[in-house]
């Protein structure tokens, strides 16, 4: 048999270029794939949204390094984004279901009902859900200084290829007075609090609505489904589901979809980078997401060589994961 | 002539670009060159980094690949009842594409460590094996039925055959079957690494710039990127078979 002696010189060129140490190796996986991985020893970290991280925690496969409040605290995480063209009052609609949702959810008299549907939505056990919802800050608008950034960040570590100038805007305040379009969710609160029973008008629209895998942040999707708040004004709802935010953004893009829950850091960087044309109707909620580890990992040095999952580049977790690297001194691979 | 084929590329190139947003080719020129000196910001590494994982892989799975198809290849052209085993096996399973059999690998591997890299591998395996053991055993089979009487003739045994006759008169078919099984092989790595979390490699590469938006000129970048080493791949072995069976 011949061997080349082409492909011996091309190996022994290639071999020592693959060998990286000292550096966090990042892979991409889907946030249901990160425990079982974990647990196989195939990954050795994650950074995942609830209730992935407890998840892991309640079953034993790994610890918590650091959660997203460690991070940067009370930060901006799920919202609720539309397409630009889509109708004031189903936008009005959509935006009152969503804020009785949340406030459904934030009301300690509903904490059994809460907990049964973030079961029934995550499909994980009570005693997983119970401990993620304690760290999930469900809220009804993000806090805009904090949101941007997002943006100022993804720029930083050149992600966005695009400036607001190329899509239009004079300036960066004129794009995220676009953007962060809060305008019917004032609107919303206004009315609710002149008359909390206060229910938008009647709309009869159907609405193709986007969410993420068992993303225990976007409860109040599924807890104003199961309350009949979407009902309530007309709305009918046909689901679609995503695996990350990236991937919801393209559904945006491709038309799939007309509302979306998904992160912040995904919707800002297909909005300028692709021009997907959205804007942030809602907030869902701030913080809600780790660093899980396994057992034997104790301190952030030790991620060094390691591999560690993200759901996507460009999410709210790879965001998280760069800001703790370069907290850490430590370099992604 | 060469120049012209290349100038009405160029040409078409700027006409598609104008009325699409496939970048220009100074634009991917200069992008292309930017990528193999600096890291890209999202997976920090270059293109050529991400060349050499991806070769790295198709040279080691096809490399097992060739191990395996090439003396099942000789073997089979040469003896009746090995081909009767052998190549009705081969006819059934050649026609699934590799990138069919991704689910299964995965199910296949999953207990080993490293389920997704060995799955890609095996990718890469089914790629290059059956183009190569096909070539070969074609090549083999074709050898002058008088050239292997008159050896017995002179009373060479089985071994003595296999070796002066079958084996020169097939090394054509060898360095073909390398060719094109590395050609398929490296056509399944970018799907499979597409397909799969990689880290790193031309397809993960490409997707991910892809899911991140706004950067064709990236996404080009790397598909030029798997052309050229497609087309050395392929310049490398036929220069080779010019050197080793000059004769041809």
């Amino acid at each position: 048999m011949r061997r080349s002696p082409v492909i011996l010189i091309l190996l022994a060129v290639i071999l020592p270029a693959c060998i990286q140490e000292g550096e966090v190796q990042v892979v991409k996986l889907p946030p249901r794939d990160m425990v079982e991985q974990l647990k196989l020893g195939e990954i050795d970290a994650f950074v995942a949204w609830e209730p992935f991280v407890s998840e892991a925690v309640v079953n034993g496969y790994g610890k918590i390094m650091a959660t997203s409040h460690d991070i940067w605290p009370n930060h901006p995480c799920c919202v609720v984004a539309a397409q630009k063209n889509v109708d004031k009052d189903i936008l009005t609609a959509i935006v009152w279901a969503h804020v009785k949702a949340t406030r459904f959810i934030n009301d300690e008299r509903n904490k059994d009902k809460v907990i049964e549907y973030a079961t029934e939505f995550t499909g994980k056990d009570r005693s997983v859900v119970e401990e993620a919802l304690k760290r999930i800050k469900f809220v009804e608008y993000p806090d805009k200084d904090m949101f941007k950034k997002y943006y100022e960040k993804l720029k930083e570590n050149k992600y966005l290829t695009k400036s607001p100038q190329d899509l239009g805007y004079e300036n960066e305040d004129e794009f995220f007075k676009d953007f962060l379009d809060d305008s019917v969710y004032r609107e919303v609160i206004e009315n609710l609090s002149k008359n909390e029973s206060w229910i938008p008008k009647k709309v009869n629209a159907t609405v193709r609505m986007g969410y993420l895998t068992a993303d225990l942040h976007q409860l109040a999707f599924y807890v104003a489904l199961k309350e009949s708040y979407y009902e309530d004004v007309g709305l009918n709802i046909v689901k679609k589901e995503y695996v990350n935010g990236v991937f919801e953004m393209e559904g945006f893009k491709q038309n799939e979809i007309d509302v979306g829950y998904l992160g912040g850091s995904p919707a800002t960087l297909k909005r300028v980078n692709d021009d997907v044309k959205i804007k942030i109707i809602a907030g869902a909620n701030n913080e809600g997401s780790a660093i899980v580890v396994r057992s034997d990992i104790s301190n952030p040095n030790d991620l060094a060589g390691k591999k560690i999952a993200i759901p996507g580049y460009g999410t709210v977790q790879d965001f998280l994961l760069r800001l703790f690297v370069e907290k850490n001194g430590l370099k992604l691979r | 002539m060469r120049i012209l084929s290349l100038l009405i590329s160029l040409a078409l190139w700027y006409f598609i670009s104008f009325f699409t947003e496939i970048p220009p080719p100074h634009e991917v020129f200069y992008k292309f060159l930017f990528l193999i000196i600096y890291e890209e910001p999202i997976l920090g590494k270059t293109l050529i980094q991400h060349a050499e994982a991806s070769l790295f892989r198709v040279l080691i799975a096809s490399t097992v690949a060739f191990a395996l198809a090439i003396p099942l290849g000789i073997f089979a052209g040469w003896s009746r009842n090995i081909r009767e085993i052998i190549i009705p096996i081969v006819e059934v399973l050649r026609p699934i594409p590799p990138l069919a059999w991704i689910p299964l690998a995965y199910i296949i591997f999953a207990k080993l460590p490293n389920t997704v890299q060995v799955s890609q591998l095996y990718i890469v395996f089914v790629g290059a094996f059956f183009p190569c053991v096909v070539t070969v055993f074609d090549s083999a089979r074709n050898v002058p039925e008088e050239l292997i009487e008159m050896a017995k003739v002179y009373r060479a045994n089985d071994w003595m055959v296999l070796r002066h006759i079958v084996l020169p008169h097939s090394l054509q078919g060898i360095l073909t079957g390398i060719r094109v099984g590395l050609g398929v092989g490296w056509m399944s790595i970018i799907a499979a690494e597409m397909i799969a979390s990689s880290v790193e490699g031309l397809g993960y590469f490409i997707l991910t710039m892809y899911e991140v938006g706004g950067r064709s000129a990236e996404i080009v970048s790397g598909i030029a990127m798997i052309g050229l080493i497609g087309y050395i791949m392929n310049y490398i072995f036929i220069r080779l078979e010019r050197v080793l069976i000059p004769w041809r």
